[in-house]
């Protein structure tokens, strides 16, 4: 009630045509307003966001992305004491069959068997573990993508790459997000995003007339949500992958090729990951 | 008589209407040099823009203190011209390409729409005009049609695609399969860094022109207004009768065009002392020269000669307010009773 008594006089006043005070406020508003509109244009805009590393506290898991690089074989053995106590005996299991896998057969042929079906579920589990748990996944899918066949080849015949977008899908629709800021999956996450990218190009140009536009279109919607880019509103994931792969983000916006500029930064990153077994 | 009612301190109307047009200015210029980037943080639209406009702003009140004559004699004025330069720089400077040789297309267009621009006699300041309005408009919206281009990352005014090459889905045609029009780049454009919310800037930079428009409109009008208060207040520091016959010697309308405004008060007064002996000098022959061809000549009743007469002779109705007409009513009824 106070501040009512005190408002209402003021009020008043500067509601009265005849009141001199009421003009003297309204004149000294407009001007400070008149500066103001000079003044708001030299505001700065936000800096760029660059990466920068985040070092974790130890005992840690050095350098990450050597497991999913080409010399994966050689240190993916460290991954056994950090996966989780359940997990660890299937891991070990489906890592030394999957580094040791030979003639490079077909994806959907090898998922589709014995050992493929028991490295599926254990993704499946790894993916809902912990975030070692989550990162031996990804070395898995990284290493089911160099030993098996995925490339469609001539015959565009595409479910293998398919498949293979698919498990990488799965990863990131539950590691992706919250896997951008943390300092162990940050990059590895990344790196999933360019692989699947390549993989679901791959599917997507596959026939030799035309395109298959339903890969695509299945990629391009999924990447838009993850990143947030396209609509304007970035999520966490979209902001690391601008600020470390600038030119991949800018092609998400592409409406004839989103998925170009994660192909030529998996070409870069990955050159192995053909679809052939190198 | 309603003026002399006022009390001394109450405002008139247009101090009101220029101190309303600063608000709206200072709006509509804040709005107008805001962005919203692609994170929703806001960013100034940057100082090189509002100096072009400060520039043709600059041309604009020149021309205008040129033509209309003087300057601002008080505070109140002063702040209106202020309000009216800043918007004007303000319109222009949201109007135009930030940056880049469009931006310089765009001031040449519109330093030719200034210097062709004619006012009319009797018009009010003005600094600007309704063609320089339609050409800033229609620059507003080919700013917003580029920004829009920018925020989808296509840097181009237009692509066009070339029929049937342009529909082989093949991956190596398609350097050839458009035509790239007008291209820019985004530091033409001042975009932050993290790109452009073109909606949110859209919306801000549409709603600040209205209201900076409207700011220079009121401005405009309540400056005009302002300067025939002031030559009021002098003309009625006279008696009231001769104050009220100056008046109708002399009407408000014709003031601009007598080149009252913006002259200092003694020039004011001497002017006006000018005008009105000039105007009752002239009322005096033409009432003599009436009365002369009224006993020479009586023309036809009727055709165009006798409709002319006819309006010349129509008796004048005494004005009952008129101090000077009432007492020539009063004795020309006196008269015909003595008769």
């Amino acid at each position: 009630m106070v501040r009512l008594r005190t408002i209402v006089p003021v009020v008043d006043v500067l509601a009265n045509p005849r009141s001199m005070a009421g003009l003297r406020v309204l004149l000294v508003a407009g001007s400070a307003l008149l500066a103001v509109a000079v003044a708001v244009r030299a505001i700065p805009p936000a800096r760029a966001t660059l990466p920068q590393d985040v070092v974790e506290e130890r005992p840690r898991l050095p350098e990450p992305m050597q497991l999913l690089a080409r010399g994966s074989r050689l240190r993916a053995a460290e991954l056994d004491r950090w996966v989780s106590e359940g997990h660890r005996a299937a891991f070990k299991a489906s890592r030394q069959i999957l580094f040791s896998l030979d003639g490079c057969p077909p994806l959907l042929d090898w998922i589709d068997g014995t050992e493929g079906q028991s490295t599926e579920r254990l993704l499946a589990d790894l993916r809902a573990g912990s975030r070692e748990d989550a990162l031996a996944a990804l070395v898995l899918v990284f290493q089911i993508g160099r030993a098996c066949k995925w490339s469609p080849g001539m015959l565009a015949r595409t479910q293998n790459a398919e498949r293979l977008g698919g498990l990488l899908q799965d990863w990131l629709r539950v590691w992706g997000e919250k896997g951008a800021k943390d300092p162990l999956l940050a990059q590895p996450a990344l790196s999933a995003a360019l692989v699947y990218g390549r993989v679901m190009r791959t599917a997507w140009k596959a026939p030799f007339f035309s395109y298959n536009r339903a890969t695509y279109e299945r990629a391009s919607a999924f990447l838009s949500d993850l990143t947030g880019i396209p609509s304007g509103r970035r999520t966490d994931f979209g902001e690391a992958l601008r600020a470390r792969y600038a030119r991949a983000a800018e092609k998400l916006l592409s409406p004839n090729d989103a998925l170009l500029g994660l192909e030529e930064e998996a070409a870069v990153s990955f050159p192995d990951l053909i679809g052939t077994c190198p | 008589m309603a003026d002399l009612d006022r009390p001394a301190r109450s405002p008139r109307a247009a101090k009101w209407h220029i101190a309303i047009a600063g608000l709206l200015v200072g709006a509509g210029g804040a709005l107008l040099g805001l962005q919203v980037d692609a994170n929703g943080r806001f960013s100034g639209t940057g100082l090189t823009p509002l100096g072009i406009g400060a520039l043709l702003a600059l041309v604009a009140s020149l021309s205008q203190v040129r033509s209309a004559g003087g300057l601002p004699r008080d505070g109140i004025g002063a702040f209106a011209a202020l309000s009216a330069f800043l918007g004007l720089a303000f319109v222009v400077a949201g109007a135009l390409a930030p940056g880049g040789p469009w931006m310089f297309f765009e001031v040449f267009l519109l330093f030719a729409l200034m210097a062709a621009r004619r006012r009319s006699a009797g018009e009010g300041p003005r600094w600007i005009g309704g063609a320089t309005l339609v050409a800033l408009g229609l620059m507003l919206l080919f700013r917003l049609w580029i920004s829009y281009q920018g925020s989808e990352h296509r840097w181009q005014v237009l692509s066009i695609g070339i029929p049937v090459l342009s529909w082989i889905p093949l991956d190596f045609l398609e350097p050839i399969q458009s035509v790239s029009l007008g291209s820019f780049t985004p530091r033409e454009l001042g975009f932050p860094p993290a790109g452009l919310s073109f909606a949110a800037s859209m919306a801000l930079w549409a709603v600040g022109f209205c209201l900076a428009t409207c700011g220079i409109a009121l401005a405009q009008g309540a400056a005009l207004e302002h300067e025939n208060d002031r030559i009021h207040d002098l003309i009625h520091t006279l008696p009231p009768p001769l104050a009220q016959l100056v008046e109708r010697l002399l009407p408000e309308e014709e003031w601009q065009a007598f080149g009252l405004h913006g002259l200092p008060e003694r020039r004011l007064a001497k002017r006006i002392e000018a005008l009105a002996s000039e105007r009752f000098q002239r009322q005096r022959e033409i009432q003599a020269a009436f009365q002369a061809s009224a006993l020479t000549a009586l023309p036809p009743a009727g055709g165009f000669a006798g409709g002319i007469w006819q309006a010349l002779s129509k008796p004048v109705a005494p004005v009952v307010d008129d101090p000077i007409a009432q007492p020539v009513a009063e004795r020309a009824t006196g008269e015909e009773d003595r008769g």
